[in-house]
């Protein structure tokens, strides 16, 4: 039996026509419940409950613009979507309403060799612009594990970290400034001062990262700068198997302080993440049982300065303990990067039977000293999850660096979820498992999250207690720039700006 | 006898619900799992590379929804009749099951493949049992169905020229024997369209003394049935064709045509089994570049042309079909060729396939606008292509670019001193 879905207002739905024109106003029933999903899925059985009510795919800024105040004018919901690719639901409908979904404004505006900048819509995927690039000896370097599939916008509404942040930034680092619609259907440009090609100015308030990161609570990017960089001559990525955890822990950590100016990023993978890895015959299998964790480290830029950089990196890990695996995995990991580390056919029950399994990944912010501390304990929460249900997997977890100094990195937690047994009771078993999974990360010090946002059922409800007083500001600030309450209204706790005034 | 859709005996009708839910459920118990494996990943990298996606930028015509949709008609949020028509919008290019991660990385581990192209074909012969199917699609096989060939030059009711007593036009002066254990097989767009190619290949064979025959009587081979949903007429036609194999003796079937070659290569042994033991089939290109490799045949006419090689979806995708191709080439003297790897090929596409050019003529027209840009960007002034069904759109939109398109064959033959004849289209 279908679930009977909150339809639109006959009324919005013409405005919208009217604005933007038929072709592009759809209002389907498979394609609503086609952008109600993200990666991550909610419980597929709930999947009705976050159906928009109609579908646009505007082609300019002036029609997203149009869009956004057809919305205040009619009081109804408008959900930003550019790739759909994110892991905290910035994208998925609570209430229904305008699915506002970007990705016809997939243009490269302008390619500025000289500045070394370009300019691009927000339906634009890396991947894609970086082809382009290459062409140039240029690279866009914002590298995401959905390298192959997000896109620039939402980079930007979910302030998105790169895996070679540590060599280039973030996206916040990498986008100059971008066009932005606010609540109000006012089309802004935000970056740093009045210019648009500018990395640093000391003028007026710095906004630009207000507007990044809202997961489309504060309006939505069109359009946006970005800075480019010289495609490196050179790429090395060595991975190194350690025989217990800890050692790995300290030598990624004198890897990172290494100080090699070409050093864009390490990662360490646990001994349950090197235990699922295991589960195909095409990524561990040919190490001994030995071994128990694994780093790897990337270098990136000129021959001469790589080289020299591996060298140094090398001799580190030889000496606390690594050893090197080779030039074929090594190069081979690394370019599979995006692809590799999350697969459903990796999903097992207790008893070993393969199932599909969902990727759900768990993400926070969390200092050098504080990783194995986290590690233990949400290894702990991931066992007792287990031991709940069968459909709940712990497929290890990573730590990646998040910048050059090696202070802070994105430690994650994969888990498998067995979509198909899904059910009510089980979901509240996960989504209080996440609650458990940021308090500990709030508990050492850390953030909910580095990565992803941190605005789905069970992290959210801690977003307040780790923000405190910045949490007041939030409010006060949605309030101000969107009195109605229309853009992607439900998410970070947000309503309750709206609360306080009445 | 002519198909009419939704009326071959144990099909359901849109006005008979209960049978429509019936073969429906049936369909969503075969591709559950499949379905599952792609919407627990999530990871959509299938989409950047999707020809259809690239110039429509619509979420519901990706592989990821053709997937989903299997998950929502389980749990009763979708109908087949709210997602029919949405299949329409895939050209069967196989690039989202290449670039798949459970394909890429665990597929062979665990015996598992995306398999989007058989999901597009099941879900389209599901619309047609169930009567859902699209008109232009109807008509198409309709037409095909009396004429035994797709009418690749339009509707003309009188004096049309696809035919069974046209079928053979293109060889009229080359005396080419009927039957024999190796046979040329020729399809629709290149016996009627793009004459230049099957002559063109039937003279390199001569010039290197292969033996080969054509068929006592070719039929469409069936495939463009098979991808839009019409399986029994598929069939039928396949029947026919393995019939008159067969008949005369054939050991050996010479194929030119990538659709063709997946046609003999997939379908067929699916529908015939053992039956069809004993009958090899063999690509034209592989021949030909082994005749070049063997010192059979040496191209020695210098061409003098800035070109690039676009790699059919067919063959580089789907079977893996990329080296002699561009071995042949490199033979040619005289040619500056400026390539593009088969890698970065996996997300360029005609549009041509998949029925989406009956479908979606402004589909096609876009996808191949984008090919043809990016063979622009190489300042190339030709693009040679190895399908017949491609050539069509990419000629048409290379007019404005100055971009002539070519057939590999073609461009072969003439490095070979041959004059070749026939039409390279209207």
């Amino acid at each position: 039996m279908s679930t009977v879905l909150t339809e639109i207002d006959p009324e919005v739905a013409e405005a919208l026509r009217a604005a933007i024109g038929d072709a592009h106003v759809i209002a389907d029933r498979a394609a609503r419940f086609h952008r109600a999903r993200v990666p991550a899925p909610f419980p597929v059985h709930r999947w009705a409950e976050h159906v928009p009510g109609i579908v646009v795919l505007p082609g300019t800024t002036a029609e997203v613009a149009a869009i956004v105040v057809i919305a205040n004018r009619f009081g109804v919901p408008v959900v930003p979507r550019s790739g759909g690719t994110g892991l905290t639901d910035g994208a998925v409908p609570l209430r229904g309403g305008i699915l506002l979904d970007l990705k016809r404004l997939d243009e490269i505006h302008e390619i500025d060799l000289e500045n070394r900048t370009c300019r691009v819509g927000a339906g634009v995927n890396m991947l894609k612009l970086n082809e382009v690039l290459g062409k140039h000896g240029l690279i866009y370097p914002d590298d995401p594990a959905s390298y192959p599939c997000s896109l620039v916008g939402g980079r930007i509404g979910t302030s998105g970290w790169s895996l070679i942040g540590s060599r280039y930034g973030h996206t916040r680092d990498l986008v100059l400034s971008f066009t932005h619609v606010l609540p109000s259907g006012q089309v802004i440009q935000v970056g740093d001062g009045g210019g648009a090609k500018l990395s640093k100015s000391s003028s007026g308030y710095s906004l630009k990262q207000l507007f990044m990161g809202h997961q489309g609570t504060l309006g939505v990017a069109t359009e946006a700068t970005l800075k480019l960089y010289d495609k490196p001559e050179a790429e090395l990525s060595p991975f190194w198997a350690f025989e217990s955890y800890e050692e790995a822990y300290r030598a990624v950590g004198l890897i990172v302080r290494a100080n090699c100016a070409t050093f864009a990023g390490a990662v360490i993978f646990d001994p349950e993440k090197v235990a699922y890895l295991r589960r195909d015959d095409e990524a561990y299998i040919p190490q001994p049982e030995s071994v128990r964790a694994l780093v790897c480290a990337a270098l990136y830029g000129n021959e001469e300065e790589v080289e020299a950089g591996g060298r140094r990196l090398m001799r580190i890990a030889r000496d606390h303990g690594g050893t090197y695996l080779g030039d074929e995995i090594s190069q081979g990991d690394w370019a599979a990067r995006h692809d590799r580390y999350a697969t459903p056919l990796h999903g097992r029950t207790r008893a070993g039977q393969v199932v599909p399994m969902g990727w759900h990944c768990e993400d926070a912010s969390i200092n050098y000293t504080a990783v194995p501390a986290v590690r233990k304990e949400w290894h702990e929460i991931m066992a007792r999850l287990c031991r709940a249900s069968e459909i709940f997997d712990d497929w290890g977890i990573f730590a990646y660096t998040n910048g050059p100094t090696g202070a802070d990195y994105l430690v994650e937690i994969d888990v498998g979820i067995w979509e198909q047994e899904l059910d009510d009771e089980a979901w509240q078993l996960w989504v209080n498992a996440k609650r458990e999974f940021s308090a500990v990360a709030i508990a050492h010090g850390g953030s909910i999250s580095a990565c992803h946002g941190s605005c789905r059922e069970g992290e959210v409800d801690l977003v307040p207690t780790e923000l405190g007083g910045v949490f007041d500001v939030m409010l006060t600030i949605k309030r101000a720039l969107d009195p109605g309450n229309i853009m992607n209204p439900g998410k970070y706790l947000l309503d309750r700006a709206y609360e306080e005034v009445e | 006898m002519s198909a009419e859709p939704g009326a071959a005996p144990g099909r359901a009708r849109p006005d008979d619900p209960a049978g429509v839910e019936g073969l429906a459920s049936e369909f969503v118990a075969e591709w559950r799992d499949a379905a599952y494996n792609c919407y627990s990943s999530g990871h959509k990298f299938c989409r950047e590379v999707c020809p259809v996606m690239q110039v429509t930028r619509n979420e519901s015509w990706t592989p990821t929804a053709f997937h989903a949709n299997v998950v929502a008609m389980e749990k009763g949020e979708l109908e087949l009749a709210d997602v029919a028509e949405d299949y329409v919008n895939c050209t069967q290019c196989g690039a989202c099951e290449l670039r798949c991660p459970n394909t890429l990385f665990t597929g062979d581990f665990y015996r598992f493949r995306t398999r989007t192209v058989d999901l597009v074909r099941s879900m389209r012969a599901l619309t047609v049992d169930a009567g859902l199917d699209q008109p232009s699609y109807a008509r198409w096989n309709l037409l095909t169905d009396e004429r035994r060939h797709e009418p690749v030059l339009g509707e003309a009711a009188d004096g049309a020229p696809v035919g069974q007593d046209r079928v053979r036009d293109w060889a009229d002066d080359l005396d080419l024997p009927t039957g024999g254990a190796t046979i040329l097989f020729v399809d629709c767009e290149a016996a009627f369209y793009r004459t230049s190619v099957p002559r063109a290949v039937a003279q390199i064979l001569g010039l290197a003394g292969v033996e080969f025959g054509l068929m006592r009587e070719q039929w469409c081979c069936g495939g463009p049935a098979a991808e839009m949903g019409y399986v029994d007429q598929a069939k039928r036609f396949a029947r026919h064709n393995l019939d008159d194999w067969r008949a005369s003796g054939v050991e050996r079937v010479i194929v030119l045509d990538p659709h063709d070659y997946i046609t003999f290569t997939e379908d067929y042994p699916r529908y015939f089994g053992d039956e069809f033991a004993g009958i090899e089939i063999v690509l034209a290109i592989e021949v030909l570049a082994e005749l070049i490799r063997d010192g059979r045949l040496t191209p020695s006419v210098s061409i003098d042309r800035t070109i690039t090689y676009h790699d059919p979806c067919r063959l580089n995708k789907r079977k893996g079909v990329w080296k002699e191709p561009r071995e042949i080439l490199r033979a040619i003297p005289g040619l500056i060729f400026k390539d593009v790897d088969h890698v970065t090929q996996w997300s360029y596409c005609s549009g041509a396939g998949g029925g989406l050019s009956i479908a979606k003529p402004e589909l096609t027209a876009a996808i191949s606008e984008r090919r043809m840009g990016q063979a622009a960007e190489l300042e190339v002034d030709t693009l040679v292509s190895a399908c017949p069904w491609s050539e069509r759109p990419l000629g048409a939109a290379g007019e404005s670019l100055a971009i002539e398109v070519m057939d590999i064959h073609e461009l072969l033959a003439e490095s070979l001193g041959i004059e070749v004849g026939g039409s390279r289209g209207a």
